[in-house]
């Protein structure tokens, strides 16, 4: 069976579980508020911003310090529990397919979901700002090419992120456990991008990146340089061996048994 | 005197109907069999005794008391295992059993009274969770059993269990009517379980109850009609199909 | 003695452990964060301990609500996991009465965790700010005040929990309702008044009295509507089941 064999078996797992609805329904949250409170975006409290770039930031401010960590969890969950209730993975142990191939199957399929959720982000962003401008008659759209590599920037901070709640979901047999640490490490991200060592903390990768947008936007909030190192070595190592330790415990329990 | 006795006892499901107007008689001291096919109805009448469903319309008395008024009541007097096995399943048998006991307010004895006789006492300390089928299912029976209450509801209380397991939970069964003067509801689909434990029997099909007595008036009744009555099994599917041709259902 | 029971249910769920762990975790950030940034905050004028809950107690509430909300959908899915629900349904014991045990034992563990995080705060504020007394009434009040201030979105979590079988959708409109709740603007009595909301609200916030006991007569209020609530659930559901 390769890859993308098990891409599209995966895919099918996934159908009647409403995931759609579950990456669907956080983004519609995240931008309502926005969208009713459009106007604190005009009170800049000295902070030398444009409005509609303030309207970008606050709005993805949630989404990278809180959406998008618990959307991970919530389909970290989601996968591996497709295996572990009713016991599917029993059922996978017994037919010619390779643990390790699985588990990055499954590790791409949370890659593509959490991408589906950033195309629904930008989506519900421009819905957004075009019924905030209406209300506030002034116009708080960006340009696209800005958006897009914005997104595109913490899509890419929170691939490692991905790495570790995927590990922690396939060590940890408890589901909410697993959920707990997952939901707890996404608190103290505010705190620890102000600290020197945040590259130890993959929770924080997208927040941080998020911020050094924020900085170049207002000067004098943050950085306005991503301190590539030693954040890119960091990033890759963690998310290779977060990788190999999934590879290395998946399924083993129920090989086990 | 019957122990349980239900009126027109019914439950509708929207446009569905799961039982139609059913007239169980059951008596004191005696087992009753319920011979029910998957879907017909016999773990809502179950429910709807233990007050679990609301019946639509209809009655039923459990000895002396009715529901809704006397619900708990009737739950201090019945012990009961449906559908699955019930638990929790990161507490040992042991505990399981303690919870209940302590609900039930009855002395700390029959906890372990209730595993000796199921024979889960060597696994009594064993998480829930870690038992086997077969073990589940005596978790559930020593639930119902503890105390040993004047009515027991069972459904399907072999399940799962191997042969040497089914001939003692039939024994114990079969013995409690006399030690206990309990009164027992059991459902099975296995004819043969039926036809070794019950005293009298009933007949659901499609939320009917299609006969009700003992298993010599069923032969009567089966004879009269021209169905074959070499064993219960045929008697039963006969008897089924029969109904489900008169109600232009689905042919065995 | 149901109250025990429902505690014996909990047994080897790790319930307890979370409990304390979380509590830990949070008790941990105040001590933490002056460690790390204790000259900006001792350089600050007026009450140390309002310092400390200002710099503090948004993140501490934060993991708090956390807390909250896995530890009521646990409660529940120790019933749900494997049928245990529908045992205690077949038992002479009222669901109401289950479900009035269950929050009165999750209520002990959150005046336990409240507490702790309360003296915590306190003994951070003696040694890190030299001119701080340390007074028991003021203590009492500041633990009291966030205990009713959290009582409604704890009623509304387990009843959530109690009516999704599911725990991960109880889970899912948990966090959900922490997220949403947490983008109204703070500085709005009224949208502090939300459940998820209200518990970020501290004692020394509240400009006076009066506003005090409004907000402690709305929180009140609320709880009571909760319960009312789940109560009214509870008898339909069975006159329809």
């Amino acid at each position: 069976m390769n890859f993308l064999c098990l891409i599209g078996a995966e895919r099918k797992k996934l159908r009647r579980t409403h995931i759609f609805l579950l990456l669907l329904l956080p983004v519609v949250f995240l931008w309502i508020p926005g969208i009713i409170h459009a106007d604190i975006n005009f009170d800049r409290r000295g902070i030398p911003i444009t409005p509609e770039k303030n309207f970008f930031i606050q709005g993805f401010m949630g989404m990278a310090w809180f959406m998008i960590p618990a959307s991970l969890v919530i389909c970290t969950i989601l996968l591996i529990q497709t295996e572990r209730s009713q016991r599917g993975m029993l059922k996978m142990l017994s037919l010619p397919v390779n643990m390790a191939v699985l588990n990055l199957t499954k590790f791409t399929m949370l890659l593509c979901l959490l991408a589906v959720q950033m195309v629904l982000s930008v989506g519900a962003y421009y819905l957004s700002a075009l019924a905030a401008s209406k209300l506030q008659h002034y116009n708080l759209l960006l340009e696209p090419l800005y958006v897009i590599r914005t997104t595109a920037q913490i899509y890419a901070g929170a691939v490692p992120v991905a790495a570790v709640f995927w590990m922690l979901a396939v060590w940890i047999r408890t589901p909410v456990l697993s959920a707990g640490i997952g939901l707890i490490s996404i608190v103290p991200s505010v705190l620890i991008i102000q600290s020197k060592f945040f590259y130890l903390f993959p929770a924080s990768y997208p927040f941080y990146l998020l911020m050094v947008a924020y900085g170049k936007a207002a000067k004098g909030i943050f950085h306005t340089t991503v301190k590539w190192l030693p954040l890119l070595p960091a990033t890759i190592l963690i998310t290779l061996a977060a990788l190999a330790l999934s590879c290395l415990r998946f399924g083993a329990s129920d090989r086990k048994g | 005197m019957y122990m349980i006795e239900t009126k027109n006892l019914t439950k509708k499901y929207g446009s569905f109907t799961a039982v139609n107007n059913i007239n169980l008689h059951i008596q004191k001291g005696r087992i009753y069999g319920f011979l029910v096919p998957n879907g017909a109805g016999k773990s809502t009448t179950m429910k709807m005794l233990l007050g679990i469903a609301q019946p639509t319309a209809g009655s039923f008395h459990i000895g002396k008391k009715s529901y809704p008024g006397d619900r708990m009541e009737i739950l201090k007097e019945i012990g009961s295992f449906i559908e699955a096995p019930a638990f929790y399943g990161s507490l040992s048998g042991e505990e399981n059993l303690d919870i209940l006991r302590s609900i039930l307010g009855l002395p700390k004895q029959s906890v372990a009274d209730v595993l000796e006789l199921t024979g889960l006492a060597p696994y009594q300390k064993r998480a829930a969770k870690k038992y086997s089928l077969g073990m589940k299912q005596r978790l559930g029976l020593a639930g119902a059993l503890l105390g040993m209450p004047p009515i027991l509801i069972l459904d399907e209380p072999t399940n799962g269990l191997d042969p040497a397991g089914i001939h003692e939970i039939r024994t114990l069964i079969r013995s409690l009517p006399q030690t206990y003067n309990c009164t027992i509801l059991v459902s099975s689909h296995l004819l043969s379980e039926i036809e070794l434990l019950a005293d009298d029997i009933g007949i659901l099909n499609r939320g009917r109850l299609l006969f009700e007595g003992t298993a010599s008036q069923l032969k009567e009744k089966a004879h009269a009609a021209g169905f074959p009555t070499d064993s219960l099994e045929d008697t039963f599917l006969a008897l089924i199909d029969a109904d489900n041709k008169k109600r232009g259902g689905i042919k065995r | 003695m149901i109250v025990l029971l429902e505690a014996k249910k909990l047994r080897h769920t790790g319930y307890f452990p979370a409990f304390l762990g979380g509590t830990a975790l949070a008790a941990a950030i105040p001590p933490i964060h002056m460690s790390v940034r204790s000259d900006t905050f001792t350089a600050q004028p007026g009450d140390p301990f309002r310092i400390l809950t200002d710099a503090n107690w948004q993140l501490m509430t934060m993991l708090n609500l956390f807390l909250v909300i896995c530890c009521t959908c646990m409660m529940y899915y120790t019933e749900f996991a494997d049928n245990g629900a529908q045992k205690m349904e077949t038992l002479p014991v009222t669901e109401s009465r289950l479900f009035c045990a269950k929050l009165l034992l999750f209520l002990s563990c959150i005046a336990v965790m409240l507490l702790l995080e309360t003296i915590v705060l306190a003994l951070c504020g003696k040694y890190w700010f030299a001119d701080y007394e340390m007074r028991l009434s003021a203590l009492l009040k500041t633990c009291g005040f966030s205990f009713a201030a959290a009582l409604p979105t704890v009623i509304l979590m387990l009843l959530f929990a109690s009516v999704c079988k599911n725990m991960w959708v109880s889970l899912g409109i948990g966090v959900l309702f922490m997220f949403t709740c947490s983008m109204f603007p703070k500085d709005s009595l009224f949208f502090s008044l939300c459940p998820f909301n209200s518990p970020y609200l501290t004692f020394a916030e509240l400009a006076d009295a009066e506003t005090q006991r409004r907000f402690l007569s709305a929180c009140a209020a609320e709880s009571v509507l909760f319960l009312a609530v789940k109560l009214l659930m509870i008898k339909l559901r069975r006159c329809f089941s």
